[in-house]
């Protein structure tokens, strides 16, 4: 079989170089694709826009997005059944492989029409692969359909939120309080709702000297910032808070009130209220614990209400955070489950129309049914027993208008993993309050310098 | 090239016409270059053979390791525009005390993935092979290499579950009274890493054993069978004979695990994701969050290149140390 090495057809050693480097230095050409920053023309600006979407055309929206709930599949249903020439195609990933490729999904030629829009996604918007929805914004009214559209307003680098141009709307919003185990703060004689921060604390006590785990929380991937955040929402002004959590030039989180915060999260750990061995527990499986009648009280979100409900039945109870004094507003963190387009979907006419639909009446029964918060608060049907609870609680927190972003969510990309490192490091008695804050300011200042 | 020449070797009757060429070209060339020329062709036809398997290794393999060290150059977000940055990346790699514990905990990990799987899969082969024909051996091989099989991810996530607060281990401590010992291990800065590691040796234990296993097989029975005459027990016949004659074997095992440990990324992420604290942070945590959490592609595709550079460098020491006789 060897080929005769006299015969013309051989190959001769130089040849075969030459072929190989031609081949690589081809394939590097196609690498160079790849290259930082081969994109970019700018086409994140729309042109006029209209509100209508052609009926008579077939239209394909892609959607990605990172929501476990039945919100997104059951508005992209809905959304199909009206628009009936617009077919929806959804690509879901876990929230964790979804905050970490989403970059690279949008930067694709392939992008998805729409995307929910996550931190991290705040550099999408200098490498202009977001759509600016503002005209679209103005045409269907959204400013005054959708509430906290400044979580999704950022400026042109990205860095900065809550001024600049709109990249998208709120579909379903969150928001942060406290769960209870009713019979058991029955049986403790406890008196809820607690009318100040530290009335909490009181209750916390009691339920620690009887015997039972205060407050229920998981720490294994972080989940103590839902108790960190909500207390840095009683204990900050809102200025101080937002302009952190938004990114602003020179904000920091070195702050007294800040520290009172650290301070009053250290003491929960220090003097046994929380979950023992908190670093070694996940979320999940303490929102389990707590829906299985472990502890009496849990701070988490709305997202929880569900499997607390279902686990607790008629024994779930719910009650917004206190502030810091009797009377004082109710402030508190929360998200949502915003959409934005993508500069290079060719029917973001359709996309948008897809935006307005969240707001809708008919979006808001969907979005109230999977646990979220509609946009169209009057519109959500009214719930009874524990929902009915959280739905009370939304009402009261846009009333004082004390919604608040996640410190991890926007201040920068790499927050959500400082935070739960040094979260853990305080939870496990590794750090001072102090360092606890500088550790996060220094992530901070990476990013915004 | 040593590949290629043993590819050649099985040919040589293409070679046998080069003395006639040989002949025909003395007239005119000195003698040896015909020779070599006549060789160099063997040698391209080998490499045509190679081509298959070179080609997608180059576009797979090579080229994306050289793309890294072109990113390594950047400061890239991922999305934006890059600035060339020449080498401060590699810099600040160098000052960054997060990535001195990653390699600290990168290194004992060696001991949990490498030096403890040598030693039990060792031992464990020794037992297996001893006990050889009888009933049972087969399950035992089978169930000490199903770690093996199992996805990584699926072992990260089952023992999470054994090392819970409430987890099979604990509850076993208890159940034999020693429930002071109790821990949630993962969430543990003292034992979170030996638990990760751990779980490593559980993986690993079971390739070693086949590794050895097959090495036992290679060694002749009539060597034992002397050592046998002259008295020797099981465990001289183990330190005597097995372990000096299974030299190759442990530079595979050891190439293997030591890869395995400092590249170690996604038991890691699933069991503790490098916490608590950061006091199970490894190399390929860091890469993965700079790069595609922290919009830091250049940092992280620095690390990359020395984390390889530094795995390179492991495997060639101990493949240089295993060659060398005993």
């Amino acid at each position: 079989m060897s080929p005769s090495p006299s015969s013309p057809s051989s190959l001769s050693r130089r040849t075969f170089l030459t072929v190989t480097g031609a081949v690589g230095a081809a394939a590097l050409t196609a690498c160079s694709e790849l290259t930082p920053g081969a994109s970019s023309s700018d086409k994140s600006s729309t042109g006029p826009v209209s509100t209508a979407i052609p009926a008579d055309e077939k239209i394909t929206l892609v959607v990605a997005d990172a929501d476990d709930t039945t919100m997104t599949p059951g508005l992209i249903a809905a959304f199909r059944k009206k628009h009936p020439n617009i077919t929806v195609k959804r690509n879901y990933t876990g929230w964790d492989d979804y905050l970490k490729s989403i970059n690279t999904t949008m930067s694709a030629d392939s992008a998805p029409d729409i995307a929910q829009f996550t931190s991290g996604m705040q550099n999408l918007v200098p490498g202009r692969l977001l759509l600016k929805v503002g005209e679209y914004g103005k045409a269907y009214g959204w400013a005054k359909k959708f509430p906290g559209l400044d979580q999704i307003t950022l400026t042109p680098d990205g860095k900065t939120v809550g001024t600049g141009h709109l990249y998208g709307v709120g579909a379903g919003l969150s928001f942060e309080g406290v769960y209870y185990n009713k019979s058991k703060a029955q049986k403790l004689g406890l008196t809820v709702p607690p009318a100040t921060l530290e009335e909490l604390e009181a209750l916390f006590a009691k339920a620690k000297a009887a015997g039972e785990t205060a407050l229920v929380a998981g720490n294994l991937d972080g989940g103590l910032n839902h108790a960190f955040n909500v207390l840095l929402s009683a204990h900050l002004t809102p200025k101080d808070r937002e302009a952190w959590a938004y990114g602003h030039q020179s904000a920091t989180i070195v702050l007294p009130e800040a520290e009172k915060a650290a301070e009053t999260l250290k003491r929960w750990v220090d003097e046994g209220y929380v979950t023992p061995k908190v670093n070694g527990v996940s979320d999940n499986d303490a929102t389990a614990a707590f829906a299985k009648g472990d502890g009496v009280f849990r701070i988490s979100g709305n997202w929880a209400a569900a499997a607390v409900a279902e686990g607790l039945g008629e024994g779930a109870g719910y009650f917004n955070m206190p502030p810091v004094t009797s009377g004082g507003k109710v402030r508190t963190t929360g998200a949502g489950v915003y959409y934005c387009v993508s500069s290079k979907s060719k029917n973001a006419a359709a996309a948008a129309a897809f935006l307005d639909f969240t707001a809708g009446a008919e979006a808001a029964a969907i979005t109230a049914k999977a646990g979220f918060m509609a946009p169209d608060a009057g519109a959500m049907p009214s719930q009874s027993g524990l929902l009915g609870d959280v739905q009370k609680g939304w009402q009261a927190v846009v009333k004082d208008a004390g919604l608040q972003p996640f410190i991890q969510n926007s201040s920068s990309p790499t927050m959500a993993d400082t935070l739960t490192t040094q979260l853990q490091l305080l939870a496990g008695g590794k750090t001072t309050t102090e360092k606890f804050l500088a550790g996060l300011q220094t992530d901070f200042e990476n990013y915004h310098k | 090239m040593t590949t290629a020449d043993r590819l050649t070797d099985p040919a040589p009757a293409a070679g046998a016409q080069s003395p006639v060429q040989l002949a025909a070209d003395s007239s005119v060339r000195k003698q040896p270059r015909p020779a070599r020329s006549g060789r160099r062709r063997r040698r391209a036809v080998a490499l045509l053979y190679l081509l298959p398997a070179l080609l997608p290794y180059t576009l797979f393999a090579v080229l994306p390791l050289l793309h890294t060290a072109y990113l390594s150059l950047f400061d890239w977000d991922g999305v934006t525009l890059p600035s060339f940055v020449g080498l401060d990346n590699y810099g600040r790699i160098a000052t960054d005390p997060q990535l001195r514990a990653a390699a600290w905990h990168a290194g004992a990990l060696i001991l949990f993935f490498s030096v403890l799987p040598i030693c039990l899969g060792l031992v464990s082969a020794a037992i297996v092979s001893r006990r050889a024909g009888r009933r049972g051996t087969t399950l035992v091989r089978t169930v000490l290499f199903l770690p093996q099989v199992i996805p990584l991810v699926a072992v990260g996530i089952l023992w999470r579950w054994v090392y819970a607060e409430d987890g099979t281990l604990n509850q076993a401590l208890r159940a034999i009274g020693l429930g002071g010992l109790t821990d949630a291990w993962l969430g543990s800065f003292t034992w979170a890493l030996p638990a990760v590691g751990l779980i490593g040796s559980w993986v690993v234990s079971g390739l070693c054993m086949v590794l050895f296993l097959s090495g036992t097989q290679r060694i002749d029975p009539e060597i034992y069978e002397a050592a046998r005459m002259d008295g020797a027990g099981p465990v001289r016949e183990f330190t005597a004979i097995t372990v000096p004659l299974l030299r190759p074997e442990f530079a595979v095992a050891l190439s293997i695990t030591v890869i395995a440990a400092l590249s170690s990324f996604d038991l890691i992420y699933i069991t503790t994701g490098g916490g608590p604290g950061n006091s199970t942070v490894v190399p390929g945590i860091l890469i993965y969050r700079l790069a595609f959490g922290g919009g830091a592609v250049g940092v992280a595709s620095a690390l990359a290149i020395v984390l390889t550079v530094v795995i390179s460098l492991a495997v060639l020491v101990i493949n240089r140390l295993s060659r060398e006789a005993p």
